[in-house]
């Protein structure tokens, strides 16, 4: 039988529909609703229209906004949930990590929780018998394996679930937000360890609000917005629309309040970029030079400090300095009013999408007052990766 | 592949007995000193206090009460203890889509698995103590003790599932479980009482198990035709629990 082609996961137009349960009368509707066989009548949609499919070897990122329906997709996937509309049809077995370590008993040590979860993953006793050392090893709390897990921290618990997961091996991985709970050397194995199973043919379904992880880890992506498929394809793509959707949402509620340099005790005048005011996005040939012309104003007539960073769209930081770290005293134009000429000479970020902030500071540089946002797009050819072009030469 | 849901139910079942004790200094000896100190206070009640007597002319009021007190207990713990079944496990059902009534099963099992030694247990002292029991009713002990057993099942399912819709439940079955005691003839003898009083009490299904169990120990006839009447009770009552959960099934993650 050639399982190859077959989707291992198949949402055919799914919808759920929570009950709404806020009061305990609406429970007894509820029972009465279930026992003549009809949907509650007082619901919330948390999903619509739902379709995709999981083939073998993808790997796929779910991302979404908080009650964007992400987990609650996923547990209709691994059939704890049973959708209101729809249907999905699963081949093969699932390693669920949904809320992980959720399903063990707090009282039961981690080794006793771990005959439970061999169970349910299908693995005979004789199977654990020699799993056993690979997932106290993968796990590595010592001592902590034979205390109650009610003892563990957050983290443990991860480990212990996550060190199951790895001995079991399942075709399909789901997991949700699980990398973010453990400490930085743990994710690091995790993270290789979930790459090198996908690698190696491994199916995973990741539920993340690290775009890092999910571009790391998944090729494709699937954007909820909600309870709707907003976007899916690759996962470059999607990931950036969503990013760029959360900035676009963040950018009106800044101007609705607007500030005026006055509002502040040193404020920024005028930003002028290569020369005039900038309004939207600025776009920007990669090597030409970049010129930043900035007025700043005090109130105390002192000189302030001018502070410019660069990161890319998803937050990354680039470059970041102030007028006070490279020693530079600002030209004084007239009371209470400084002028700043930042040149940044061929311009060497690669193409893309960056933002650069302008803040004032007060003169020992350790205040900050206002700040103001620039979203530049950096145009041109270059195949090269990462953010900036090294200066470089071949011998 | 499924999960292997013979070993999933074995873990639950060691889980479920080894839990009951978790932490415990005495561990699964309370299971015979709860009930037999109930036998104690109930005997000495009931034959010093009330002069309780029974038809059995050479059998103390104790073994008479014991004989009665454990089959009703393996039904009554069974039921009570299933309460929670499934809002207690709500974080595995969360985790986990594995057939809910492996934890109600697992819940009864254990139960019913921790009374029967303490019958056993009982019988055993009863026969030390110079009791004559007639061990050719054990088939009409064990068929009775079957018919108590698809009710538990039954019940626990019922009270399983209500329990996720109403937090009430819980509380209201042990009230109803300690009426009904007293509506089935284990502290008392049914023949002593008037014949109307006694169709009155017989139309509970639970009489006529407990009841023959006694009986068949004591080499006397069984009421067949009541024996009857409760297995076809027990089986509707075990169909009504099987098709709640079935239907409930989809909806139960909705309300843990």
């Amino acid at each position: 039988m050639n399982n190859a082609s077959l989707p291992l996961v198949e949402v055919n137009h799914i919808s759920k529909r929570y009950p709404v349960l806020a009061n305990s009368s609406d429970r007894l509707s509820a029972l009465w609703d279930m026992l003549r066989g009809r949907a509650p009548t007082r619901h919330t949609t948390v999903l619509s229209d739902i379709s995709f499919k999981v083939m073998p070897g993808c790997s796929i990122g779910i991302i979404g906004e908080n009650g964007a329906g992400k987990s609650t997709l996923l547990k209709l996937i691994t059939r704890v949930l049973t959708p209101s509309d729809g249907d999905v049809v699963t081949r093969g077995s699932i390693g669920a990590l949904l809320e992980l370590g959720a399903g063990f008993h707090p009282e039961y040590s981690g080794r006793e929780n771990i005959r439970l979860s061999a169970a349910l993953y299908g693995i005979s006793d004789a199977e654990l018998k020699v799993k056993m050392p690979e997932i106290e090893d993968f796990a590595d709390i010592g001592h902590y394996i034979d205390e109650p897990t009610k003892h563990y921290s957050s983290g443990m618990i991860v480990r212990l679930g996550f060190a199951i997961i790895a001995a079991v091996r399942p075709p399909l991985l789901i997991t949700d937000e699980v990398l973010g709970v453990g400490d930085e050397s743990f994710q690091k194995k995790c993270s290789r360890w979930i790459d090198e199973y996908v690698n190696s043919g491994g199916t995973l379904l990741l539920v993340s609000h690290s775009m890092y992880h999910v571009q790391k880890l998944c090729r494709e992506a699937i954007w909820l917005h909600h309870g709707r498929i907003e976007m899916q394809g690759d996962v470059f793509s999607v990931t950036q629309h969503y990013l760029a959707w959360h900035e676009s949402k963040r950018v009106p509620e800044k101007s609705s309040v607007p500030l005026d340099c006055a509002d502040f005790e040193y404020g920024i005048e005028t930003l002028l970029c290569n020369g005039s005011e900038p309004e939207g996005e600025l776009v920007c040939k990669f090597g030409s030079d970049f010129l930043l012309d900035v007025v700043l104003t005090s109130k105390e007539g002192t000189a302030p400090v001018l502070m410019c960073g660069w990161g890319r769209a998803d937050g990354t930081s680039v470059y970041g300095t102030s007028s006070e770290m490279d020693g530079f005293v600002a030209r004084k134009i007239s009371n209470g009013r400084y002028a700043f000429r930042l040149l940044f000479p061929k311009l060497n970020l690669l193409p893309g999408s960056y933002n650069l902030r302008v803040h004032s500071l007060d003169p020992t540089g350790l205040r900050l007052f206002q700040t103001r946002h620039l979203d530049i797009k950096v145009i041109g050819e270059s195949r090269a990766y990462g953010l900036v072009a090294l200066a470089h030469h071949w011998e | 592949m499924k999960p292997a849901y013979r070993s999933v139910f074995r873990e639950l079942l060691r889980r479920e007995l080894g839990e009951r004790y978790r932490g415990s200094l005495l561990g699964v000896l309370w299971h015979l000193l709860l009930p037999l100190s109930q036998l104690l206070v109930l005997s000495w009640v009931f034959s010093h206090l009330l002069q309780a007597r029974t038809q059995f002319e050479n059998l103390s009021y104790a073994a008479f009460l014991a004989l009665g007190l454990w089959p009703w207990n393996l039904f009554s713990n069974a039921v009570s203890n299933s309460v929670a079944a499934l809002t207690g496990n709500a974080a595995l059902i969360g985790k986990i889509a594995l057939p809910h009534h492996l934890l109600v099963d697992a819940k009864v099992s254990a139960s019913v698995l921790l009374d029967l030694a303490g019958f056993a247990v009982v019988l055993l002292a009863l026969i030390l103590f110079g009791t004559q029991l007639h061990f050719s009713g054990l088939p009409v002990v064990l068929l009775s003790l079957i018919i108590l057993y698809i009710f538990a099942v039954g019940f626990a399912n019922i009270v399983a599932v209500l329990n996720v819709f109403l937090r009430d439940v819980g509380a209201a079955i042990s009230q109803l479980l300690s009426l009904l005691f007293f509506l089935t003839p284990v502290i008392y003898d049914l023949a002593q009482l008037p014949k109307t009083t006694q169709q009155l009490l017989l139309l509970n299904p639970f009489a006529a198990p407990i009841m023959s169990i006694r009986h068949a120990f004591l080499g006397l006839p069984i009421d067949w035709l009541h024996l009857g009447i409760s297995a076809l009770f027990a089986v509707v009552i075990a169909y009504i629990g099987f098709a709640l959960l079935r239907r409930a099934r989809p909806h139960l993650e909705d309300y843990l």
